[in-house]
């Protein structure tokens, strides 16, 4: 698997993480910025939310770890990519979906805000895993599966040679809980084929601002990537392949579009 | 209290307490009420019952009664005379309550193997015989854990930590003693923290939901079973540094029984044997009367813990954590009694808001990173939520702030007040490299790096593995460094730190229903 994006020319270094570039039209309907999240308390679950340019803007709702898209932290900010959607207004904001949020990792207290319930801005869909009784509704999804035995898994009947695996990141992420499902795919197949190698290669993101200013990660991460995705597998005791670790330094071209596709790390296991 | 009262007491409180520990001395000669001695070699009966201040803990036997004469469990095995069951008595719910310490005290006149200087005292330098010496043991039932800066892995080889730690303050004087400190040869740091049940390990040592090759907080690779190479839950002690209930067994009997060697593998499968087969919980309430009645709540009691399910993470419509039936809530209670049903009600209603009662839960390090947002608008079933525990269903360590600054308890600074603090307090300071803490930054105080000094993640300071909540009336005081002696100041101190709110009657409900389990 690769990215969805193809690989295009690498920008001229840029050495600051935010810095200009030649403005580039994205699409009307794409909202990337960075922004204090707020959260709103409802009768239910609170649902979060981000304001760009005097618009305000629903990015999710409190739900559980099983969720495609968590919420936010007070205490730092946020980057939002998301796409305008059609929806009605949830909690008074403008629907963003999809939408890909990034926790900073630098605090700033003054993200702080807690806004009351307000009846207008209750929700007007049941939510999962709501407080309290909840008439029978399942309230959480299966959580990542346990890893099996060693020496396990039922072989299928014809299983690949070579399988990639693209680990996604926060901007400036590293791994974190939502990715043991995946490192744990990635070792039950290391396991079932015998692995003899495993070439990782980390990248460098990039993300173009709705404002026309460029985020570039920091300038290590490619190699932080790559070289932990390395050390959690040998960690784990993949120790028999042959690991190849390479990375990116030069940050990908951001286009506005799909940049969170670029922070990645590929990941090749074969026989 | 006023002031000057308040200083006369406090000022007096040790010596006081000494005089009357002298006069027990004088007045027992045998050995306390439910105290069971290394090498006792009765039977353990396949369940009884031991009485504490809100009724009596039931211990049972799933196998039946049992032979303890020979035991490796129940005899002392090292050289200074301790058993496993010193410290995890069944009088206390197969752990350890600050009562039977000081009654131990009083009856042995600090000469019980309880008291050895290893771990039972401040620090190993200190005068013995001294009830100052082992003041942390005696006041809070704390036992001192010396674990090894640079944390080492189980192979030998040294972990590279995210921080550097400095000791800020050392009432014990062992992190700046020259033999055992953090600048003696063998570098270590001295934190003192709390023995946690040596009973209803089914549900400690699972293989259920949440147990995987890798981390779910936060990616690492989970600790194997070095017997299997399966992962495990990661929930045995403070800071996970166990995989299984084998390697705590090899570890206590070196570090706390003092064994020279190794336990023999036949010990070890003795004492796995017997830990696997037990169970504790309160039976009795000294105002709700039985617990475990057959067709009681189906959470409490032993047996219902002996029968339950484990690996599974409670919820709010197929599976409480605490599943009470209807029977006690309020309207439907039929007891004889009004006192009886009243309290039958308080536990129902404890229950629920247990399970129901929201808060804003913020800036709690691997609550608030895995998916829920900080804050998140949930319930204390949220973090205690194994099914029939009240602990985290795998790799438990959370900072609730009960060993970090600001949070954790520490001794009122003032001229009012001649109280020292009995804690150390550790800076721990996230190198340049490494990205600072998402709540407290990149220099840290805290009493207890809790599961750092394993991992050496900066992320991990103060992290603590959620306790069991059963037979909690059995083994007062609270947290794993004791900070709340009453099940009371518990709630008080989680309503302190997240600005919950309860109300005087929640409080009551809540007490009332902990002190079921």
């Amino acid at each position: 698997m690769t990215a969805r994006r193809p690989q295009r020319g690498w920008l001229a270094l840029l050495t600051a993480t935010v810095a200009f570039a030649p403005t580039v039209a994205i699409a009307d309907d794409q909202l990337n910025f960075v922004s204090c999240p707020l959260v709103r308390d409802t009768a239910s679950v609170p649902c979060w939310l981000a304001e760009h340019d005097g618009e305000l803007y629903f990015l999710t709702i409190q739900s559980d770890v099983s969720a495609p898209v968590t919420p936010p932290w007070l205490g730092h900010r946020v980057l939002v990519e998301g796409t305008v959607s059609k929806e009605a207004r949830i909690c008074g904001g403008i629907v963003l979906k999809p939408v890909h949020l990034s926790v900073l990792p630098e605090r700033d207290a003054s993200c702080s805000t807690i806004l009351p319930a307000e009846e207008r801005y209750n929700l007007t869909f049941e939510p999962p895993r709501p407080p309290g009784p909840s008439g029978g509704r399942l309230a959480f999804a299966p959580g990542p599966a346990a890893a099996p035995p060693v020496g396990g898994t039922p072989r299928p009947a014809v299983r690949p040679a070579t399988r990639e695996f693209v680990v996604s990141y926060a901007f400036d992420g590293l791994v974190a809980f939502n990715h043991s499902g995946l490192l744990s795919e990635m070792l039950t197949f290391a396991r079932a084929i015998n692995a003899r190698s495993v070439d990782i290669v980390g990248y460098r993101g990039a993300v173009r601002l709705s404002n026309g200013q460029t985020m570039v990660e920091e300038a290590s991460i490619a190699r932080r990537r790559a070289e932990q995705v390395a050390m959690l597998l040998r960690g784990a005791n993949l120790t028999t392949p042959e690991y190849k670790v390479q990375w990116e330094d030069r940050p990908s071209e951001a286009d506005g579009v799909d940049d969170h596709l670029m922070r990645r790390t590929v990941i090749t296991v074969r026989q | 209290m006023s002031p000057p009262s308040a200083r006369r007491a406090l000022g007096i409180g040790l010596v006081v307490w000494t005089t009357v520990a002298l006069a027990a001395v004088a007045a027992q000669s045998g050995s306390s009420e439910g105290w069971w001695s290394p090498g006792q070699g009765t039977p353990l009966a396949g369940f009884a019952v031991y009485p504490n201040d809100r009724g009596q803990v039931g211990v049972l036997n799933a196998s039946g009664a049992y032979d303890t004469k020979g035991h490796p469990f129940f005899e002392p095995l090292g050289s200074n005379g301790r058993a496993c069951v010193t410290c995890h008595q069944p009088a206390d719910a197969m752990s350890l309550s600050v009562r039977s310490v000081r009654e131990r005290w009083a009856a042995t006149g600090g000469r019980d193997p309880l008291f050895a200087a290893v771990d039972g005292m401040n620090c190993p330098t200190l005068p013995a015989g001294d009830p100052r010496s082992h003041s942390l043991l005696l006041e809070r039932g704390l036992f001192r854990i010396a674990l090894p800066w640079p944390p080492r892995r189980a192979d030998g080889t040294t972990v590279e930590p995210e921080f550097t730690i400095e000791v800020v303050r050392d009432p014990s004087g062992c992190n700046l003693d020259p033999v055992y400190g953090l600048r003696s040869p063998n570098p270590s740091i001295s934190v003192f923290r709390r023995p946690r049940p040596a009973a209803n390990t089914k549900y400690t040592t699972h293989q259920g939901f949440g147990v995987g090759a890798f981390v779910t907080k936060n990616g690492m690779p989970a600790a194997t079973d070095p017997e299997t190479g399966r992962p495990t839950s990661m929930n045995l002690m403070a800071d996970a540094r166990v995989p299984t209930l084998a390697v705590q067994a090899q570890d206590a009997a070196r570090n706390h029984l003092q064994v020279a060697g190794s336990l023999t593998p036949a010990q070890i499968a003795r004492i796995v044997e017997f830990e696997q087969q037990v169970y504790a919980a309160q039976a009795t309430s000294a105002t709700a009367g039985s617990l475990v009645e057959p067709d009681g709540p189906p959470a409490l009691g032993p047996r219902n813990l002996a029968a339950g399910d484990a690996g599974v993470l409670g919820n709010n419509t197929t599976r409480y954590v605490f599943p009470l039936g209807g029977k006690w809530a309020p309207g439907g209670a039929t007891e004889s009694t009004d006192a009886r049903r009243a309290a039958r009600e308080s536990i129902a209603r404890g229950h629920d808001v247990f399970m129901f009662r929201t808060f804003w839960i913020r800036d709690s390090m691997h609550l608030n990173t895995v998916g829920l947002g900080n804050p998140t608008k949930r319930t204390c079933a949220t973090c205690h939520g194994m099914h029939m525990t009240g602990m985290d269903t795998a790799n438990g360590w959370m900072d609730i702030g009960s060993t970090n600054l600001p949070w954790a308890s520490e001794v009122p600074l003032n001229p009012w007040n001649q109280a020292k603090p009995q804690l150390p307090l550790f800076r721990v300071t996230c190198k340049a490299d490494v990205r600072p803490h998402p709540f407290l930054g990149r220099v840290i105080y805290t009493q207890d790096p809790g599961r750092a000094l394993i991992s050496g993640l900066c992320n991990d300071v103060g992290t603590i593995v959620i306790q069991q909540f059963r037979g909690l009336a059995a083994r007062a005081p609270y947290f794993s460094n004791g900070s709340a002696a009453t099940l009371r100041e518990l709630i008080d101190f989680y309503d302190r730190r997240y600005a919950i709110g309860f109300s005087e009657q929640e409080r009551q409900d809540l007490v009332n229903f902990l002190g079921a389990l």
